[in-house]
């Protein structure tokens, strides 16, 4: 089931301040006051992240949005433990994608209606260095994801495979899965 | 008879039970019915797997070979977390290219069509770059006596994430100087090179081309260019600004080197013959050289 948790990215003065913990449902108001709270009491330059929310990398790259020219954008990667967060911020905006494992979901943060949006499937080719959500919706060169997928995928699932698509059902999770050439019959 | 009867409801909820990963297909053309048999849990279930009769590990086919084991889950794609050999990338340095889900023009991984000012005659020379493939015919590869050999080599120092398709640009390493294929040529090249009697190294492009066709054929090697040396090219990582350290696979054993792409020296020294300047050339191409 998708995890529609509130706990959505903080920018800003808490920007890379994110709850170490799981944030159920319920705690929503509590978290977020509790965060707000840390905002207005320590100072932008005493705010370090917590433990739990780790930086892994910011990642000067390319994006493209909606199929549009590419244009230079950066990736900042934050382990939230339970979850990767993504934020590629692209000019004056910020698209944020949150990945979980176990299983494998996917969701982008909808900043009108400020609530995670699952995405409906992935793609990845390794080749371009690029990753894609929603079709063409949010593309990015991002070969730190790949490599450290490429890595933790090192069994043969991976070996030869260029492109690799993913779609996910209305429960959230991945209910199909193509590589290469078999994914011309997924976008059909 | 309520014990059989109990075991074959066991069975059925078996059979219909979800299973905790995701029973992705890996390709939409498999059936919904493959996918039902992979959900009652792998080869050595259900069907009283390896003709032993009866229904002993119907329940479980957890270590079952049914060919799904791999399948579920996301295709492969995860969270990203996992730190890859060589750490993150900042991007910083380097060409990032633009994204896009089409198939490069080019091979994966494609050359960048660059190629050091040579003439023709370089073209001629590195046309063979599989030439001795055949370890039979290296007798004599010469191993520099001041190499040590590599204790290090496992599968993630050979395999690291970046070595694979598009792997110019998903090499980790966010410095490094690379100073050699343009105008002007190496430093360190010019006179010794007139000594050892040849007048080009291989270029940029022959080199990519091997790596990119290692990378395809999942080989972790490629022959230098015009030696006996194969290069275990996914060891290649800098140390410092101009260095690199790698492995090299001579006379059936793996070396441990590092190299100095700046002053042009291979373990420290000055390199010897031809062929220790090519070994030269190639690891410092793969590390810093431009590559798509």
């Amino acid at each position: 089931m998708p995890q529609h948790r509130p706990n959505h990215p903080v920018h800003g003065c808490c920007r890379g301040v994110l709850p170490p913990w799981p944030i159920p449902a319920g705690g929503a108001i509590i978290a977020g006051l509790t965060v707000a709270g840390l905002c207005s009491v320590l100072p932008a330059a005493a705010a370090q992240p917590v433990p739990a929310a780790r930086v892994l990398y910011t990642l000067s790259t390319e994006c493209r949005l909606q199929g549009e020219a590419p244009i230079p954008c950066t990736v900042e990667a934050v382990d939230q433990g339970g979850a990767t967060l993504y934020r590629h911020r692209i000019g004056r905006s910020i698209e944020t994608v949150r990945i979980t494992d176990e299983p494998v979901t996917m969701a982008i943060w909808a900043n009108d209606r400020k609530e995670w949006r699952p995405l409906r499937g992935a793609a990845a080719r390794f080749s371009t260095n690029t990753i894609c959500f929603n079709g063409r919706e949010l593309c990015v060169v991002n070969p730190n994801y790949l490599n450290s997928v490429r890595e933790d995928r090192a069994n043969t699932r991976l070996q030869g495979r260029d492109l690799v698509m993913v779609h996910f059902g209305s429960d959230g999770r991945v209910d199909a899965s193509c590589y290469d050439d078999a994914c011309a019959l997924l976008l059909k | 008879m309520k014990i059989s009867a109990g075991l074959a409801l066991l069975m059925a909820g078996v059979l219909v039970a979800p299973v905790g990963a995701a029973p992705a297909l890996e390709t939409p053309s498999a059936s919904v019915t493959v996918q039902l048999i992979a959900r009652g849990g792998g080869g050595r279930g259900g069907g009283g797997g390896r003709g032993r009769g009866g229904a002993g590990r119907a329940g479980g086919g957890s270590a079952g070979r049914s060919g799904f084991q791999g399948s579920g889950g996301a295709g492969g794609l995860n969270r990203g977390t996992t730190r890859p050999s060589g750490g993150w990338s900042s991007g910083g340095s380097g060409r990032v290219g633009s994204p896009s889900l089409d198939r490069p023009a080019t091979r994966p991984g494609g050359t960048a069509g660059l190629s050091r000012p040579g003439g023709s005659g370089s073209i001629n020379r590195n046309t063979n770059v599989n030439r001795n493939t055949n370890v039979n015919r290296n007798t004599n590869v010469n191993v520099n006596r001041n190499w040590s050999r590599s204790v290090n080599v496992n599968a993630y120092a050979v395999r690291p994430g970046w070595a694979r398709p598009g792997w110019g640009v998903a090499r980790p390493w966010n410095h490094g100087w690379y100073g050699g294929w343009a105008t002007p040529s190496w430093g360190w090249w010019g006179a010794r090179a007139a000594a050892w009697g040849v007048g080009t190294l291989a270029t940029a492009a022959i080199i990519n081309s091997a790596v990119d066709a290692a990378v395809a054929g999942n080989q972790t090697t490629i022959v230098v260019p015009n030696t006996d040396y194969q290069l275990l090219y996914g060891t290649v990582q800098p140390s410092g600004t101009y260095a690199v350290s790698f492995d090299v696979s001579a006379d059936g054993a793996v070396y441990q080197l590092s190299a100095d792409c700046q002053s042009g020296l291979l373990n420290g020294q000055e390199p010897r013959t031809a062929q220790e300047a090519e070994l030269l050339n190639a690891a410092c191409q793969v590390a810093y050289g431009a590559a798509s």
